[in-house]
């Protein structure tokens, strides 16, 4: 996500291109504008040419690499090849790639909203132990993803892990192998990626709880509102822009995701996702023009959804805020 | 909309520059056989080494590469053989070398390379040609070690250290080794199985092939210009390790293991064979489950076909943009020889010198010399080609396909014969 906010901002109208508000034109000389934003334009450039060398360049460099061939015969060729990398990525796996990363990423982020927002209740409300709990909570979050990975692998591996035995005890999913099976596999990866990063999500939320002033809920409660009530209409609503940042973020994380399936099923089994696509053409194939084309389409795929947010779901913020 | 305008700019920029490159490209000839640019020849000279000499190799687990380069240094004054360790990963030391030379950075001298490396790394005209210093010692080798380090006609390195599958088996499940991988399976069925690597990666990629050169077939001709994987034999093998799996030879589990896996099921008690790299051997002789009840074979035959291995090991080559390669060889020589050679053996790391072998400290620090011996003797190499990481691709994806029922055997044949065609193909 790192890539897109700056860069968005660089493509973004330059403070130079916006023209001052009419009035203050008219009332104003103009030569006190235009060296006023000579001034900004001059200020600004230091972290323009800053973004333009860490985000736009390595960007434009990524197009151009995913435009060209490099032989892997002979030392130094290449070749201009249009657009028949990302034909050929087309071709390949891109769309499996695709379709997993997105029942990745809708699966972990819907379950990870729904138990973040439980904990951040929990969290939230005084009681005694309460800051054992936060600390707790963070745990997770606070392991490296390669060790989380390689837990859950134990955890589920066949005669080892106790996960496939106790399921087997009450019934369910005897005889699975979990990380050598379609649908499985994926299951184990959601089940990661939502153990680790729910208590980020409840995190996020808990910051947005702890605004809600108390006299509303008081208020509410002079008025008869059942507690399912106060959490529909007062807790809910005041908490949706952090819900929606948490959102984002979230599903911004998760369409990049690599580390974890990258050490738990290393993309077999229905696993294999958009970056870890791009990375296995890019450095174990050493297809440099297929690898920048799975980049630069995975990089469309997150800027196309990260639109989506801002355009619909970043309206919403400001009118939240607003109201 | 400001942005939008500004991307288009920037796309028309690239696509512009683009067509002025078209000019400067340049043409591929789209020949698939062994071609490598003309390289340095490294020649050793009498005189005594001197210089620094770099070696970048994976990490020094075995805690032997030290003191043989300080050895090395006080037998040459002079000289100044210094360790770069990479990781401990195969495919990390590839990627950080790969780093290095395609920026022809002159920090390593020595360069220690996966047998499966060589065609690639010479094709990309980043060894020295090391023809001289093999031809020189050319009987010292087990011969088939010598199969590794060559491409295109002509040896890029020197044979440093070697390894070969070992059918383990449990001595009190089963009363004598079986003499085919048909008994072999089953024995499996009626005992606890046979688990291998069976994880999709360069470990399925190993054993399939070991099924395959046994039965006689292989998946690209000699010269490396086209797949011969749809064959008669490749469906014989195929269809036969999925039977395994579909009859209870070999567990479902087995599609997630690699080595370590692997060795923790048959260390638990939970398979009867393994097919697995000695290393498992003196770690299974500290498990309490299975001390001292199992043993460890050369791989049987394939029905009535032979029995192959596949060569795993190191080799070492000289950069070609070392600036000291007389200091380079000597190094190489001095760890290819018989002291350094027994050193690594001790420290259980399989030598590629048959003498080697008949050393009797070896024979006790390696109790199964003489099986390790034989199944490097039937070792065979993988696919060479510069392409090998996508055949190498190519074969384990649709062999995991073909075993988790994702594809018909027949399917991923086929396919697996498109792959490699396409993996030919690459410019």
């Amino acid at each position: 996500m790192s890539t897109i906010t700056p860069s968005s901002t660089a493509a973004g109208p330059g403070p130079g291109d916006r023209p001052p508000p009419p009035r203050r034109r008219g009332r104003r000389a103009p030569s006190y504008g235009r060296s006023e934003r000579r001034l900004a334009a001059l200020l600004l450039s230091p972290s323009l040419v800053l973004i333009g060398l860490v985000a736009a360049y390595p960007i434009g460099y990524a197009i151009w690499l995913s435009l060209n061939e490099y032989s892997v015969r002979v030392p130094g060729l290449s070749r201009f090849a249009g657009l028949d990398n990302y034909e050929a990525a087309f071709a390949g796996g891109f769309w499996d790639a695709l379709r997993n990363t997105l029942v990745f990423t809708v699966a972990s982020v819907s379950l990870e909203l729904i138990i973040g927002l439980a904990m951040a209740i929990a969290m939230h409300h005084a009681f005694r132990g309460r800051g054992l709990l936060r600390a707790t909570v963070l745990v997770p979050w606070a392991t490296i993803t390669a060790v989380t990975a390689i837990t859950w692998r134990s955890i589920f591996e066949p005669g080892v892990g106790f996960a496939p035995q106790l399921l087997a005890k009450v019934g369910i999913a005897e005889d699975v192998v979990w990380l050598g099976e379609r649908g499985y596999a994926m299951s184990v990866l959601i089940l990661a990626d939502v153990w680790k990063t729910a208590p980020f999500m409840a995190l996020l939320l808990l910051a947005g709880l702890q605004v809600i002033p108390e006299d509303v809920y008081e208020a509410a409660r002079v008025d008869g509102a059942t507690p399912w009530q106060r959490f529909t209409r007062i807790t809910l609503p005041l908490l949706m822009p952090a819900i929606l940042v948490a959102l984002i973020f979230r599903t911004l994380d998760a369409l990049r995701v690599f580390d974890l399936p990258a050490v738990l099923t290393d993309g077999s089994n229905g696993t294999n996702v958009l970056s870890l696509l791009a990375y296995q053409e890019l450095t174990q194939n050493r297809l440099l023009g297929l690898g920048a084309a799975l980049s630069v389409l995975t990089f469309a795929v997150v800027m196309i959804v990260s639109f989506l947010y801002i355009r619909f779901v970043g309206g919403n913020i400001r009118t939240l805020a607003k109201d | 909309m400001g942005s939008i305008r500004n991307a288009a700019r920037v796309i028309g920029t690239v696509v512009i520059a683009s067509l002025i490159a078209v000019g400067c490209g340049g043409d591929d000839d789209g020949g698939g056989g062994g071609s490598t640019p003309d390289a340095d020849k490294v020649e050793v000279s009498d005189e005594a080494p001197e210089g620094e000499i770099s070696v970048c190799m994976g990490k020094d687990t075995s805690g032997v590469h030290g003191p043989l380069l300080e050895k090395f240094n006080q037998e040459n004054e002079g000289a100044e053989a210094a360790l770069v360790e990479l990781p401990e990963s195969a495919d990390e030391q590839r990627t950080q070398l790969v780093q290095r030379l395609r920026a022809k950075s002159e920090e390593c001298d020595v360069l220690a390379l996966d047998v499966i490396w060589t065609a690639e790394f010479a094709a990309q005209g980043w060894l020295a040609d090391a023809t001289d210093i093999v031809e020189e010692r050319e009987g010292e080798f087990i011969a088939s070690t010598l199969d590794t380090v060559r491409y295109d006609d002509k040896s890029w390195a020197v044979p440093f250290n070697s390894n070969a599958g070992f059918l383990f088996y449990r001595t009190d499940q089963v009363d004598e080794v079986p003499a085919t991988w048909q008994e072999t399976y089953d024995a499996a069925a009626e005992a606890s199985g046979l688990v291998y690597q069976g994880s999709r990666y360069e470990g399925l990629t190993v054993h399939f092939l070991e099924l395959l050169y046994a039965r006689g077939g292989d998946v690209i001709n000699e010269d490396g210009t086209e797949a011969t994987a749809d064959s008669e034999e490749t469906r014989d093998v195929l269809q036969f390790m999925v039977d395994g799996i579909k009859d209870g030879a070999v567990p479902r589990a087995t599609l997630t293991m690699k080595e370590e896996e692997a060795r923790r099921a048959f260390e638990n008690g939970s398979a009867t064979f393994m097919r697995n790299w000695p290393y498992a051997y003196s770690l299974g002789q500290e498990a309490p489950r299975i001390r001292g009840k199992f043993e460890v074979a050369a791989f049987p035959s394939f029905g009535d076909d032979d029995a192959a291995s596949i060569l795993g090991g190191y080799n070492l080559a000289v950069s070609a943009f070392s600036d000291n390669p007389g200091g380079a060889a000597a190094l190489i020589n001095y760890l290819t020889a018989e002291d350094a050679q027994i050193t690594y053996a001790e420290a259980a790391t399989p030598s590629v010198l048959t003498d080697v072998y008949d050393d009797d400290a070896v024979k006790k620090s390696l109790p199964f010399a003489k099986t390790l011996l034989e199944s490097i003797e039937q070792g065979r190499s993988r696919p060479v080609s510069p392409v090998y990481p996508q055949i190498s691709d190519a074969i384990s994806t649709n062999v995991y396909a073909a075993l988790s029922g994702d594809a018909t055997v027949d399917e991923a044949v086929t396919s697996m014969q498109a792959d490699i065609d396409k993996a030919l193909a690459t410019f």
